[in-house]
């Protein structure tokens, strides 16, 4: 169903309630509605075909008073995607919440709780989820009277409160610093015997208050630097992601040539990151061999990336108006010999990996989540293809120069995580097919960078979607009337989907829960440690990586 | 199988062998065109405050420490070796070197400090007014930060990893309005 018939049909059904509906592009639909029928017009959306992506909130007390809230859905057959924005007065700050309807608008919903101060009505889980446990309470950062800088007192004695156990469990809290992320989290894990039960989450402890920082102190074209710092894997695609939704707002057209080199940018991106992965994942498994192996590969793309765009990470090669550096034929040749030696030894360790009965046992059957709970708890990226879902952002909303560029969408059916490890396996043949595409077809001419006018427009409305190795990236921009985006909002792709670990975890052994995490391909970590609690005797045993990776490495095996 | 699975891992790692390089044994060149430390060409540079005006990290302190001396700092412990400084520089007075051995327990090792003479006006004496006739000034979009002049008042919160002695030189100093 596409955007105009979409929109008609809310304007039937829900009459004056839906106040305006406006199509700045064929393939983005805003509708403001009344803050009553949120819910209703959400839920109908979502019924539609609508796939739930992210919430945003801002704040409008300085123009109007008001709070205001977006939901936005992707159509994904359909190549569009709709934003559902509404307002409440900041002193009545009540939203009718939706995660009862769309289990994935929890975080959302209580990321707003804590930053801008709205309250949710029928939230299941109303808790804090991302401010410290002892920020003052009745302090929303978000809000514009709170200066970027504010550094309240620490107070002892307060924690967060897990949720309960079920009856006859004990808890195995695993953190505050992760066993397989970089960042710190802290699950705790309740167990029967070695069977996982249930698992709550405590996370959001690295929360660096980006998307305020950019919002108050730098301008529009240093905040691709910050974005792509906010992962240390795929940067870039935060970077062009900001960059493609500025853009968008402010009707920046970028030259053919930019878009491709964008996209060459992004799937060597991907290549290096779909290798890190696999070389992870095997020696989460205790399969070392695949580790240094991949790592090996690997490693010529970190070269690779170093020559293109002068370092081997945080390429900083995205700015608003298209990129910093050019593609020579020179480059394009070197590109094509790195690519040419990565496709021979990434089949060898395809062939070594696919016929490995060891990982099989360790993967197969492992982490299963079924499609129809993909779909409810919206997954992306691998993810979501290993369980039958067939969406990609590069294809289904094509950005840079995807839309010139055939390529297949491995998906799987095993709903586990092998799948998701044949889905990455098999991607990188993908990126490598994409990269020589767009290397043949790139157009010679053409300036880098677009030109840019003075100021942009303030007050505009715009999102983008970029395919993350790790699935869809998602970034709102308003733009703003200081040189600088109003607000940003940013949504990485392990957001949704490590919503859906507790999901995952479920009826599975202890020993599996790295891998399971680490299938959803969050950062990896060396510092990690994890405490065992017995609940019935409250006997505490701190468990180190080495001996949490022994118990992960013994396995079923 | 599990002794199939081993053997088949040996072929896989023979082939390649030892790849692991001697660095730092043996040094390891960086790439051409390698984002290193930036470094100031202080004959180039005009004093305009581009660099610290765009420098996603605000690691380049601009102040003028009295009428006619115009202090950089430039604090590589923040630097996130972007290379938008060099980009932006209109004298073309910034490279980014080849540097990238910059662990140090002394943040002055990778701290540098420039002095500029700026040109007294041959009529009034003062400075150039550089906040609102400079060209270069110009580029000067809205958003300009801490090392904005006019903006003295959020100066101490956003440069308190810069010297002290410095910075209290500098507070005491009020600019003439023109
Ligand atoms: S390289 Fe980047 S972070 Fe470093 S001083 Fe230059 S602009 Fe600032
Ligand atoms: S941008 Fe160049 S000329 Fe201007 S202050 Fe910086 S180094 Fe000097």
């Amino acid at each position: 169903m596409n955007a105009v018939e979409v929109a008609r049909k809310l304007k039937e059904e829900f009459g004056a309630a839906v106040r305006a509906t406006d199509s700045p592009s064929p393939d983005r639909l805003f509708i403001d509605v009344e803050r009553a029928v949120l819910r209703p017009v959400s839920n109908r959306i979502a019924a539609l075909g609508g796939r739930y992506i992210v919430s945003i909130g801002y704040d409008e007390i300085a123009r109007n008073g008001t709070l205001g809230l977006v939901h936005t859905f992707a159509f994904d057959a359909d190549h569009w995607a709709a934003a559902v924005r509404t307002s409440a007065p900041a002193s009545d700050p009540l939203f009718d919440s939706i995660t009862p309807d769309i289990p994935n608008a929890g975080w959302s919903e209580r990321e707003y709780m804590d930053l801008l101060g709205m309250k949710f009505v029928g939230h299941p889980k109303p808790k804090r989820l991302i401010l410290a446990d002892d920020w003052p309470e009745g302090v929303h950062p978000l809000r514009k009277e709170v200066p970027y800088n504010l550094v309240p007192p620490a107070a002892e004695d307060v924690a967060y409160r897990l949720d309960e156990a079920p009856e006859g469990t004990a808890v195995i809290p695993i953190g505050p610093f992760h066993s397989s992320l970089h960042e710190p989290e802290h699950f705790a894990v309740y167990v029967d015997g070695e069977t996982i039960k249930g698992c709550d989450y405590r996370g959001f402890m690295t929360h660096r208050g980006i998307e305020k920082l950019c919002q108050t102190q730098v301008s529009y074209n240093e905040v691709p630097f910050v974005a792509e710092r906010i992962c240390g894997i795929c940067g870039s695609v935060h970077a062009t992601t900001y960059a493609q939704a500025v853009e968008a707002a402010a009707g920046i057209r970028i030259s053919r040539r930019a878009e491709y080199i964008r996209t060459v940018i992004l799937e060597i991106e991907r290549l290096h990151s779909h290798l890190l992965w696999l070389g992870v994942a095997g020696h989460l498994i205790g399969f070392d061999t695949v580790f240094m192996q991949a790592w090996r590969v690997r490693e010529r793309i970190m070269w690779l990336s170093e020559r293109i765009t002068g370092n081997r990470k945080t390429y900083g090669m995205v700015v608003i108006g298209g990129v910093r550096r050019d593609i020579t034929p020179e480059i394009a040749k070197e590109i094509e010999e790195v690519l040419a030696g990565v496709e021979k030894e990434t089949l060898v360790l395809k062939k070594s990996i696919i016929g490995d009965t060891s990982i099989h046992r360790r993967t197969k059957g492992v982490g299963v989540i079924s499609k129809e709970e993909s779909v409810r708890w919206s997954l992306v990226g691998p993810v979501a293809r290993a369980r039958g879902i067939d969406i990609d952002v590069r294809r289904d909303h094509p950005y840079a120069a995807y839309d010139d560029m055939t390529f297949d969408v491995p998906v799987v059916t095993s709903e586990d995580v092998w799948g998701t490890l044949v889905v990455r396996v098999l991607e990188i043949f993908e990126a490598i097919k994409i990269l020589r595409q767009a290397l043949r077809n790139m157009p010679s001419d053409g300036p880098l960078l677009a030109e840019v006018g003075e100021a942009l427009p303030p007050l505009r409305h715009a999102f983008s979607l970029v395919e993350a190795p790790r699935g869809e990236a998602a970034h709102y921009v308003i733009t703003g009337e200081e040189n600088r985006p109003e607000r940003w909002r940013v949504r990485a792709p392990s957001y949704p989907n490590l919503q859906a670990v507790p999901l995952m975890l479920l009826g599975d052994q202890f020993a599996d829960f790295p891998i399971i995490l680490g299938s959803i391909d969050p950062c990896f970590s060396c510092t990690d440690r994890v405490a065992v609690i017995d609940a019935r005797t409250g006997r505490r045993r701190v468990l180190g990586r080495q001996e949490l990776e022994n118990i992960s490495r013994r396995g079923k095996g | 199988m599990w002794l199939t699975s081993k053997i088949k891992q040996i072929l896989m790692v023979l082939k390649p062998g030892v790849v692991t390089l001697k660095y730092p044994f043996e040094p390891r060149p960086v790439a051409k065109d390698f984002r290193g430390q930036p470094a100031w060409d202080h004959h180039k540079c005009v004093g305009c405050g581009g660099c610290a005006a765009h420098c996603p990290a605000r690691t380049i302190l601009v102040r003028d420490i009295c009428q006619e001396l115009r202090i950089m700092i430039y604090d590589g412990a923040r630097c996130a070796y972007c290379g938008r400084c060099a980009d932006v520089c209109p004298e073309d007075a910034i490279v980014m070197t080849e540097q990238f051995e910059l662990a140090t327990g002394d943040r002055d090792d990778i701290t540098v400090t420039m002095e500029l003479f700026m040109l007294t006006c041959q009529r009034c004496g003062r400075c150039y007014n550089m906040e609102t006739t400079n060209m270069i000034d110009k580029m000067e979009l809205k958003g300009f930060r801490y090392d904005h002049l006019e903006m003295r008042a959020v100066i101490p919160k956003a440069t308190e990893r810069f010297d002290a002695k410095v910075l209290e030189a500098t507070e005491r100093y009020e600019r003439p309005r023109t």
